[in-house]
């Protein structure tokens, strides 16, 4: 077996690390210049989401395949313990990575060119983004949390790289602790299920615990790892990090945490909790919880429910209170995860699928409402929501698209949004019983967070700009008191990215829904 | 065959996109749109099977269907389904009528022109969707549609009361379709249909023990009849109506209420007619308590516009009560009365529009005698209160009377109830015009003057169609029977 065979399928990981490695010999060499550094970022997890749309089967990139279709949904024989497997559900999801990846890269290329940390902003976005591409392969609970280790440490660094901003620096540390904290508690939850089951490859575990059962001590375990990526996927009672580290970060960097980062916890609860937990239920015919010694299905099923609603219900409460645009953003995001932990809890593959289209909605939405958080600071507006009284009338193209953006969020009809949330409820109510709550309650909280969007934008396009500070002379009243010049064409071609997708797929989402549909179903027949 | 119905969305979205982007010009946009409307629905009335004279055969579906896949996977498939029946064919009909009649009334509508027409015709767009749609997503989509713009409507160009009432008006009609969303997506789910297809959900419904239907009939029931309104949930209307632009509230009555008619007609009674027998005592209740309370509350108004629409809340449980009887004869009734009501309903909110811009004031006892002032204004106001008391030759007659006809079918001698509701009405508007129009002048300012010919054209139109429809029920009666309805026992 030569290298380059060995290597191939590993080519999306590979050009990420030579980008990242790039960029910081650039930067050694003297190359300072934020456009040059910057190029590197979209165009490496570009081509790569170029290779991870072939590997997934997208048809007119056939010759771009780098993974044998034989070598994606395999169940590896459980003596060979591999540290990795190829899932097509795990391909959807560094395609989705790489999306949140490229569209910060882009809109970060507008940044003023004089800022310092080019090089440690860019490298450390495609190290992050390495690691996450990393999780949607693993198939073993160390290279999983390893994983996890290598974007979640670029990520406290890009959060306070700018070194100036005391905000940022103190949100980066308070970040750090946190993070640092959260990954004990996986790789103890890690240890622990290595004492129940003598292996921490999941498939393994799988089949051990298909044997013998659920001991306390994989109890134990799943509860650990399950609160350690809580803090991750910021699922309430561990969310309170999450609104402090989106507001003091620079808000590019917000739109790659909350778009991007956020989402590894997803995947990660997917691959740890539907594969050896749920699959006993989803594979086991009428009856799920038949035949293993001691079921934790229901209790875990119970006390994952109860955190959606939870999540759903305190992001929402919360987010309706703020004042500050990035905290009302934030709180809307730990909200939106509460949804995507529906579709972990019913374990079904429509519901699956649901929380994956959901990620993928949310990638778009909360990315592109962050990248406009900041390009809308670059203007020279305030944090508060009340800074932004009449930006509908100054900067309608901006505004619209971040309404879009909002209105997705709202789940308003027309947008990915709605499409999400219509598939994941949808779901629910297909799963029947005790699921139905969950999709009722899911309904009643988007119903809530209506509420605050609407205000948002009734604010921007209904609310009359602020006076100006100063007594203006007759010439100063015309021009709007915004700092003069554009936002940016690469930020702003982001942007309208982001709107015309949302927008795309909110009328005709089939071609996106059908593959992650059957990515969802290889992943839930095979398991993790 | 020509996709007729893809073709009227088509030129309502363009039309509507046309009209934003207009600017000055938009209510020429607004009128070119309802005149293509109008005409294209003329055409497909016209060439309508169930026509008499046509070919004569009854139909044996929905007409004009057109079907493309939009979401498909494994477990639910959507479609971009339409068509029309004898029902929606009115009602679509009556859309159409409206919508020509509020851009002529509002002809001369300052307040940002080309927002206001737009958004009227947003809601003529999403109204006719909810009239054709044969899909439980598509239905739902064009439902919220109608929604969002008549908020606008009422928040931007309102009376001194607007925000609360659209807000009012907002929270009231998103709880109740949220609900109407669940009911529809269990629908699907319970009755083991994968497609949101209608006719799909329609045969798969048929195997639904009466349990299950009674418990899927009960969340569609709450989420119409808030749009009805039906007493006890009716009190966003009053609100929404007076605090409406004179064409907001002439579409939130013409056309808005009747989407609460439709939808239960179509969607929870054609559906789930089990359930539906087994609710009905709820429904009787909930129409003789609107069709009481809102003649009541119609009684002891002062204000012309808030008269109005309590009268509406008596008028539409009317039609709830010839729903809920549940034989054809209560169906064509219901069909026609929501025509009858829409029209007429329309004339009166312009009227009171008119009488407001003319005098000031919709104050009833503050003002008298005005028929030599505003001839024209009277005339009209004479008509439209003639055709609600239900005069003979205007278009409210033969609806009610078949209403009556089909409760004393129904219900035997529980017909004297709204029978008496409807002679107290019509005493009511007697007294009102005797008030208003007739009598010493009270509270005329110097310098009134006759309505502006618009206004006057836009409720000509509306007294056309009264009269017209008045004297040839049988136009609207014929296409209605002939249409598949589904799922009435015992017809």
């Amino acid at each position: 077996m030569d290298l380059l065979s060995v290597a191939a399928p590993f080519t999306p990981e590979l050009i990420l690390l030579a980008a990242a490695l790039l960029v910081f010999l650039l930067d050694v060499l003297g190359v300072r210049r934020l456009e040059a550094l910057g190029a590197i970022g979209p165009a490496a997890t570009g081509l790569a989401f170029v290779l991870v749309l072939a590997d997934l089967g997208f048809s007119p990139l056939a010759g771009l395949r780098t993974l044998g279709a034989g070598s994606i949904d395999q169940v590896p024989d459980v003596g060979s313990a591999t540290l990795y497997a190829f899932s097509s559900l795990g391909l959807v999801f560094q395609a989705l990575f790489l999306v949140a990846a490229f569209l910060v890269s882009l809109a970060s290329l507008s940044r003023p060119s004089r800022e310092r940390g080019a090089a440690i902003f860019f490298g450390l976005l495609l190290l992050a983004t390495l690691g996450m591409l990393l999780v949607a392969i693993a198939s073993d609970l160390i290279f999983l949390l390893l994983a996890i280790e290598l974007t979640s440490i670029s990520t406290y660094i890009l959060v306070g790289y700018t070194r100036r901003d005391t905000r940022s620096l103190e949100a980066a540390m308070k970040f750090y602790i946190i993070g640092a904290l959260s990954s004990t508690l996986s790789f103890f939850g890690a240890s622990l299920l290595f004492g129940a089951y003598g292996s921490t490859n999941l498939f393994a575990i799988r089949a051990v615990a298909g044997s013998v059962g659920y001991p306390v001590l994989a109890l134990l375990g799943y509860g650990f790892l399950l609160a350690g990526l809580a803090f991750k996927t910021t699922l309430v009672p561990f969310h309170a990090w999450a609104v402090d580290v989106y507001d003091g970060a620079p808000s590019d960097v917000s739109a790659f945490l909350a778009g991007g980062s956020k989402k590894i916890g997803v995947f990660a609860l997917f691959l740890v909790f539907i594969g050896p937990v749920l699959f006993v239920r989803v594979g086991g015919g009428s009856n799920p919880f038949v035949g293993a010694p001691f079921d934790i299905g229901p209790v875990m099923q119970v006390t994952l429910a109860a955190v959606a609603i939870l999540t759903m219900t305190v992001g929402n409460i919360l987010a309706l209170l703020q004042r500050e645009m990035k905290r009302m953003l934030a709180y809307s995001s730990i909200s939106q995860a509460g949804y995507m932990l529906i579709g972990i809890t019913i374990g079904t593959s429509p519901a699956l699928a649901g929380a994956t289209l959901q990620v993928l909605a949310h990638v778009l939405m909360k990315g592109g409402a962050f990248l406009v958080v900041a390009a809308v600071a670059g203007l020279g507006v305030g944090p508060l929501i009340d800074d932004w009284r009449g930006l509908g009338s100054r900067r309608p193209a901006l505004s619209v698209a971040f309404a879009l953006m909002l209105l997705s969020l709202a789940g308003v009809p027309l947008t990915i949004g709605f499409v999400s949330k219509f598939v994941l409820f949808s779901a629910a109510v297909q799963a029947e019983g005790f699921f139905v709550w969950l999709a009722i309650a899911g309904l009643l909280n988007s119903a809530l967070s209506v509420f605050y969007y609407a205000r948002v934008l009734k604010t921007v396009f209904f609310d009359p700009a602020p006076p100006l500070p100063s007594a203006p002379t007759i010439a100063d009243a015309a021009t709007p008191p915004l700092r003069a010049g554009g936002i940016g064409y690469a930020r702003a071609a982001a942007i309208g990215i982001i709107a015309v997708v949302i927008v795309g797929l909110g009328i005709y989402p089939q071609p996106v829904l059908g593959a992650i549909q059957s990515a969802a179903a290889h992943f839930v027949n095979v398991g993790a | 065959m020509l996709p007729l119905l893809s073709l009227i969305l088509a030129t309502l979205l363009f039309g509507t996109v046309a009209t934003f982007l207009a600017g000055a010009k938009a209510r020429w946009a607004a009128l070119g749109t309802s005149v293509a409307f109008l005409a294209e629905v003329g055409f497909l009335f016209l060439s309508y099977p169930g026509w008499p004279g046509y070919n004569g055969a009854l139909v044996p579906g929905f007409s004009d269907q057109e079907s493309y896949a939009w979401i498909h996977l494994s477990w639910m498939q959507v479609n971009y389904t339409v068509g029309v029946d004898g029902i929606s064919l009115v009602l679509i009909l009556l859309t159409a009528i409206l919508q020509l009649a509020t851009v002529v009334y509002s002809w001369t509508e300052a307040k940002r022109p080309a927002a206001y027409f737009g958004l009227v015709t947003l809601t003529c767009l999403g109204s006719f969707g909810v009239f054709v749609a044969l899909d439980v997503l598509l239905f739902f989509l064009f439902w919220e549609a109608v929604l969002v713009p008549m908020f606008f409507l009422i928040g931007f160009w309102g009376g001194p009361r607007r925000r609360y009432a659209a807000l009012k008006f907002f929270v009231y009609t998103h709880v109740a379709s949220i609900v109407m969303l669940v009911g529809l997506l269990a629908l699907v789910f319970y009755s083991g249909s994968t497609s949101f297809d209608f006719a799909s959900i329609y045969a798969a419904a048929r195997g639904l023990s009466p349990v299950v239907q009674v418990f899927l009939f009960l969340p569609l029931l709450f989420g119409f009849a808030v749009k009805f309104p039906v007493v006890p949930f009716h009190t966003w209307l009053p609100d929404a109506h007076v605090e409406a632009p004179t064409g907001g509230s002439v579409l939130l009555a013409g056309i808005l209420l009747k989407l609460g008619g439709y939808g239960l007609i179509r969607w929870a009674v054609e559906v789930l007619p089990i359930g539906f027998s087994h609710v009905r005592p709820i429904i009787f209740f909930l129409a003789f308590l609107s069709i009481l309370w809102g003649s009541v509350l119609a009684l002891s108004q002062r204000d012309l516009k808030r008269m109005v629409a309590y009268s509406s809340i008596n008028h539409m449980g009317i039609v709830l009560l010839a729903i809920g009887l549940g034989s054809s004869l209560g169906l064509l009734a219901a069909v026609l009365l929501m025509f009858a009501h829409g029209i007429v309903s329309a004339l009166l909110f312009m009227s009171a529009g008119s009488v407001h811009h003319t005098f000031g004031t919709r104050d009833i006892p503050a003002v008298g005698g005005i028929t030599p002032t505003t001839p024209t204004l009277s005339t009209m106001m004479m008509a439209g209160s003639l055709a609600s008391l239900g005069l003979p030759a205007l278009i409210s007659f033969p609806a009610e009377f078949i209403a009556l006809l089909a409760t004393w079918d129904g219900l035997g001698y529980l017909v004297l109830l709204p029978l008496a509701v409807l002679v107290v009405t019509a005493a009511f508007y007697l007294w009102m015009m005797q008030r208003m129009l007739f009598g010493p002048a009270r509270g005329i300012p110097a310098d009134a003057h006759d309505i502006p010919s618009h206004e006057g054209l836009a409720m000509g139109l509306l007294v056309a169609m009264a009269v017209l429809f008045g004297i040839l029920p049988g136009l609207l009666v014929n296409v209605i029977a002939n249409s598949p309805v589904k799922g009435f026992p015992g017809t």
